[in-house]
């Protein structure tokens, strides 16, 4: 449905690429996340899709027409790609019902299709307001209402929830999701946060400083991860060096690097390597507490724990199924 | 994008009108017209086009702006200039204009019996409306008029740091500088330009009104004015300005010699005047009697038709002798006047 | 097409052109050589130009940064009576086109003038003040011109200012030294920015230079195409101008370039006044007083003094006529430098090429350029094609069409447009800046192209800047003398030319009906912009 080849551009006439040589494919209803930091390239690649950059290389092509190459290039206007901006990017002077109505105004129910939408995202007795009237929430709906009335075959929503805080967030969230799954729409969520991702999207796209380093289902991504980089996006996670290696006993392939989460540490339970510890520092966070300890061994380790409240003397340890392995 | 376009167009229909409206009037052969390029703004000036409508139904258009600006126009223009009458305040400006080919040789009648021929060029390309002297306006306190006597006089010793004239950016000046060139020679004028500023109270500023309010203000004892600002002064709606008037005596120099300096304002037929015969039949009524009385009794200007008397005021200064020179030679040594003042450091 | 930013790209770097080729053809002019006279200029009159030109800059510049700032600080940090008027009325000199302030000022020291009278009345001595030389040119045009500096550092001192003062009075510096140490050199873009359009407004004055018999630049360039009849000469003498006028420009740059300030952040929260003591305040109210009397209350006083004595002699309808014609001039030429400057803004943005969003601003270079320079720039083109344009007509269609361009409303708005385009990019550009992009990205993504998002979306949320900029560049139309004078047609008139006419025709008492005409007509878009823009 979206077919994205060798895309690639550079804003500074090839001295360095914010997006180089991005290839994925997405299936008609697919709701996919795609994550990575500030300046992986998440914005770059959206504007591309959108139509508000071009690329200097590479092609972009949705339900079969040709978006973006180099000898046709279609403007945003034509390409029904919805986006939502991480800023809603509302028109101030229009009332909601207006900023909705803007996308389909040479339909013929536009009305009702306004009135249908704002319903869907649970605003339509707002309809006369105006922008700054509404909380960040709200707001966030109305873009995600007006985006969706033109039925694009496409909906981008570029960190939709990054202004929120953490309650609303994951309320938002939920709701949001509900609302694009029963639209059936095809959906490209921007995030940097990984909870976010995990949270709505079949399928995760992983960009890592302009380059797409991994595609699959969220469950994939978590338990195989095909880098140190993917693997502590999802949690941290600590590399599994010679020496802690051998402190462990814990002989693993040289020619690859390990690494291990820090939820999978176990204190003073039996598993396959074990060591011991001592414990010299411990920092209270709330539902967990970090505990800085001083293996035998000599090397120091920071390991997290719900149970803060152990002896200074520690059995730790892990089993060899949960050590991530990959290929250098 | 249709509203871009569309206001674009307005933009367009209505520049495009404004000059269709123009094109109307400047390229119009019609009978009933004369249009008028002139730098004379007076009052009176108006009150006679009217009369000149009413009396012969030919409507005057008329165009206002700097003498200069006007024969640049008109050059620019070319043959498709509009004008048919080019009015200047000097002999000067419109000598310039007939080395330029701007203007062409009338045959009145009219205009021959009735214009002196010192005071009309000797091509018959133009001809004076009305006469200006040069005068002397002094501080009646601080001169004896027996020390008066010549323009040549004033450049002498006598009266350092004594007299008020104003710059030489102006075409009066200029008018009177030509003169001298054209009786003395080059040499003599520009003896006489640096002795002049020798003789200056200050540096030259403000116009022919100011120097006479600067005599009153002691700032010198001689201004060198045209006559009918007196006038204006006496009859200023300010009463300091009154006060001002009265306050100065007139003296008309040179009368042992060749006679005071004087200039006049005038009109020529254009070139390419596309109402030739209405432009000539203007012309005339100007110098006519009636006309030549408002021309009088408006703005203190010698009328150039010798039937008509003088404003009351200026007959009682008396009678003067005029310098007799034909007054295109001022326009012919307009420009090296500027040199010469440039020269002479007179600003 | 390929790639559909081409296209803007090249409207924007044609309307370039247009806005260019006043400067490029005094480029050309230059090549065929100066008039005969310019050896006898250069001997004679080039250096009083150059000397007077500038001893006006230096005067002006230290009498408007004198004025300007000293009355943006203290209406900015202090409270005392009737501040809120004296603030708008600060700006009210801008108001008074210079070579009338000048004209009015001759008058008030005039023999028996205002201020003689004045004298005779309290029993004191006369004492004659002489005011027309280049020191009373300076005092003139500075008077006229310090509201530009103080716009700008008033703007800078309530707006970026606060948190900084806090700053330092926390750390218990006093006013004084907070001021001179902190703010001025804090401020100095913002007063150099007001200072650099005084000095273009001083380098184009021609009027008063003209009545004081000051010899500039601008009057070397009149004479020398009227006086002595050589436009080659005057090309010559423009083209020096140029090179002052830019020259400025680089030092300015240059400067700002060694002092970088990050102060873009904008302060939303009102300033906080001090209220000092009663005797302080009266100090104050008096210091600000001063310039608001020397720059608009005197010269005005005078004005209407003169207006009363001569009302039934200049007043009639033709008079109506001619102000209803400058009136519309004036909008019309508001009209079409907004549509330029809005053109040349969103084309280049569209083109979504850096290096044509750069050379867009290159645009308002005009501004620097005297009038009477962008005259002759304009005239000699547009000659030229007006002469093909009738050999043209005359082939094809056997029609004397006469001169179609030159010396019509169309000439004389395009020369408008060109030196007035600065003062319509920069309102319009600074509110469009605060309009995020994701706001015309997102109506282009629902389907709308470029032109109709403009339309939709950012003319109704930049309608102050494009108001401000409609008012700004009316009033400096309805003002503007030197290159009206060359350009204007026979059959149109303004107000400022009628006002010059009767002044050099030494009926300068009958030049106050007009003067108050344009006062007027500037004074009330001046108070709705102030309002806006303080709102």
């Amino acid at each position: 449905m979206l077919e994205i080849h060798s895309l690639s551009k550079s804003y500074d006439k090839g001295k360095s690429f914010a997006l180089k040589n991005v290839s994925f494919n997405l299936n008609e209803g697919d709701v996919c996340a795609l994550v990575g930091e500030s300046g992986s390239g998440k914005t770059t690649l959206v504007r591309l899709i959108a139509g508000l950059e071009t690329p200097d290389a590479g092609n972009i092509v949705l339900n079969g027409e040709m978006f973006s190459s180099l000898h046709n290039f279609v403007p945003p206007e034509k390409r029904k790609v919805g986006l939502v901006f991480q800023e809603y990017a509302l028109f101030p002077h229009m009332t909601l019902f207006k900023n909705v109505l803007y996308g389909i105004s040479r339909q013929k129910n536009k009305k009702i299709r306004a009135q249908e939408v704002l319903d869907l995202v649970g605003l339509g007795e707002m309809k006369e307001r105006y922008p700054h009237q509404l909380s960040g929430g709200q707001q966030q709906r109305v873009a995600l209402a007006r985006a969706l009335a033109p039925n694009p075959s496409l909906l981008i929503l570029d960190e939709p929830f990054s202004n929120l805080d953490a309650m609303l967030r994951a309320q938002l969230r939920n709701e949001i999701f509900e609302i694009v799954k029963k639209t059936g729409v095809t959906a490209i969520f921007v995030t940097h946060d990984t909870q976010d991702a995990l949270a709505v999207a079949d399928e995760i796209l992983i960009l890592q400083k302009g380059e797409l380093i991994q595609k699959d289902e969220a469950a994939n991504l978590y338990i195989k991860p095909n880098s140190i980089y993917v693997a502590s996006l999802f949690g941290n996670t600590i590399h599994l060096s010679q020496e802690l290696q051998s402190a462990f006993k814990c002989p693993l392939n040289p020619k690859c690097s390990h690494a291990i989460r820090h939820e999978n540490f176990a204190i003073n339970e039996e598993c396959e390597h074990v060591t011991h510890a001592r414990v010299i520092k411990r920092t209270f966070l709330g539902n967990k507490t970090q505990l800085l300890l001083k293996l035998d061994s000599g090397q120091n380790l920071a390991v997290f724990t719900k149970d803060g409240n152990v002896a200074d003397r520690i059995k730790i340890g892990f089993n060899s199924t949960d050590v991530l392995e990959f290929n250098n | 994008m249709k509203r871009f376009l569309l206001a674009l167009a307005t933009m367009a229909v209505l520049t495009g009108c404004k000059n269709e409206k123009q094109e109307t009037t400047a390229a119009s052969e019609k009978s009933g017209e004369v249009n008028v390029y002139t730098h004379r703004h007076y009052a009176a000036d108006q009150e006679l086009f009217k009369q000149f409508e009413e009396k012969t139904g030919i409507k005057v258009n008329v165009i206002n702006a700097n003498a200069d600006e006007l024969i640049q126009k008109m050059k620019i223009e070319g043959e498709h200039s509009p004008a048919d009458v080019l009015i200047t305040v000097d002999a000067g400006r419109l000598t310039r204009a007939k080395d330029q080919e701007l203007l062409q040789t009338i045959d009145s009648e009219i205009l021959d019996n009735t214009i002196a021929s010192h005071l009309k060029d000797p091509d018959n390309q133009w001809f004076g409306l009305t006469k200006r002297a040069r005068i002397v306006a002094y501080a009646p306190e601080r001169v004896d008029s027996t020390q008066l006597s010549t323009y040549e006089d004033l450049a002498t010793e006598k009266w350092e740091d004594r007299i008020l004239i104003r710059s030489s950016e102006n075409i009066y000046n200029q008018s009177l500088l030509a003169s001298i060139i054209a009786h003395s020679g080059e040499a003599a004028a520009k003896e006489w330009a640096e002795g002049m500023v020798e003789s200056m109270a200050r540096a030259p500023k403000g116009n022919d009104r100011d120097q006479v309010k600067a005599v009153v203000a002691g700032e010198g004892d001689i201004a060198i004015v045209n006559t009918y600002y007196i006038g204006n002064l006496l009859n200023s709606e300010n009463p300091e300005e009154v006060k001002a008037g009265e306050s100065v005596k007139i003296f008309f120099p040179n009368q042992e010699g060749r006679g005071t300096h004087i200039n006049v304002s005038g009109a020529g037929v254009a070139r390419n005047a596309p109402n030739k015969e209405n432009a000539i039949k203007f012309i005339e009524f100007l110098v006519s009697k009636e006309a030549q009385e408002v021309f009088a009794n408006s703005n203190y200007e010698y009328p150039v038709n010798e039937e008509v008397e003088p404003a009351q005021l200026l007959q009682s200064w008396g009678e003067f002798k005029e310098d007799r020179l034909n007054l295109s030679e001022l326009g012919e040594h307009n420009k090296e006047a500027v040199l010469i003042f440039d020269e002479a450091g007179w600003k | 097409m390929k790639r559909d930013s081409n296209k803007w790209a090249l409207l924007t770097v044609a309307i370039l052109v247009f806005i260019a080729l006043p400067v490029v053809t005094i480029g050309i002019e230059l090549f065929s050589g100066p008039g005969e006279t310019w050896g006898h200029i250069v001997d004679n009159l080039l250096p009083d130009y150059l000397w007077n030109s500038l001893f006006l800059i230096l005067a002006c510049g230290i009498l408007v940064l004198l004025f300007g700032v000293s009355t943006a600080w203290l209406v900015a940090r202090f409270e005392f009576p009737l501040r809120k008027q004296l603030e708008w009325l600060l700006i009210l000199p801008l108001a008074i086109p210079g070579y009338i302030v000048a004209y009015a000022y001759a008058g008030i020291f005039d023999y028996g003038g205002s201020f003689q009278l004045l004298l005779e009345a309290a029993g004191l001595e006369f004492v004659r003040i002489d005011i027309m030389n280049k020191f009373g040119l300076a005092f003139v045009l500075g008077i006229s011109l310090f509201p530009y500096v103080y716009v700008s550092s008033r703007a800078f001192f309530i707006n970026q200012a606060n948190s900084l003062l806090e700053a330092s009075e926390m750390l218990g510096v006093g006013q004084f030294k907070t001021f001179f140490r902190l703010m001025l050199p804090m401020a100095r873009p913002a007063i150099v920015a007001g200072l650099i359009l005084v000095l273009m407004e001083v380098l184009n004055d021609y009027g008063a230079a003209k009545y004081y018999g000051v010899n500039t630049f601008t009057v070397g360039i009149f004479r020398s195409w009227f006086a002595l009849e050589e436009p080659e000469t005057a090309v010559y003498l423009s083209a020096l101008l140029i090179v002052i006028v830019f020259t400025l420009i680089l030092l300015e740059k240059f400067q700002r370039r060694k002092v970088q300030f990050n102060s873009n952040r904008s302060n939303n929260r009102s300033i906080d006044r001090k209220k000092p003591g009663r005797r302080q305040q009266v100090l104050i109210f008096i210091a600000v007083l001063i310039p608001v009397l020397l720059g608009f209350i005197f010269p005005l006083s005078q004005l209407i003094f003169w207006a009363v004595l001569t009302f039934d002699k200049v007043f009639d309808a033709s008079f109506l006529a001619l102000s209803l014609q400058s009136f519309w001039i004036a909008c019309l030429t508001a009209f079409v430098t907004v549509v330029m400057a809005i053109t040349l803004i969103y084309f280049s943005k569209w083109s979504r090429l850096g290096f044509i969003k750069n050379i867009a601003k290159l645009g308002v270079l005009g501004y620097a350029i005297p009038g009477a320079v962008i005259a002759i720039g304009i005239m000699i083109p547009m000659i030229s094609i007006d002469k093909w344009l009738i050999s043209f007509f005359d082939r094809f269609f056997n029609m004397d069409v006469g001169l179609l361009i030159t010396g019509t409303v169309v000439a004389l708005i395009y020369a408008y447009v060109v030196r007035f385009l600065a003062v319509a990019y920069n309102p319009i550009e600074s509110t469009s800046l605060k309009v995020s992009n994701t706001i015309p990205d997102s109506s282009r993504i629902l389907g709308v192209g470029n032109i109709s998002t403009f339309f939709k979306i950012e003319f109704p949320l930049i309608r102050t800047g494009i108001a401000s900029a409609f008012i700004l560049v009316f009033i400096d139309a309805l003002k503007e003398l030197p290159l009206t004078l060359i350009l204007k047609p026979f059959h149109v008139n303004t107000l400022a030319v009628k006002a010059y006419e009767y002044a050099s025709d030494e009926m300068v008492m009958e030049a106050a009906i007009p003067s108050l005409f344009i006062i007027v007509t500037v004074m009330l878009p001046v108070i709705f912009l102030n309002r806006m823009l303080i709102k």
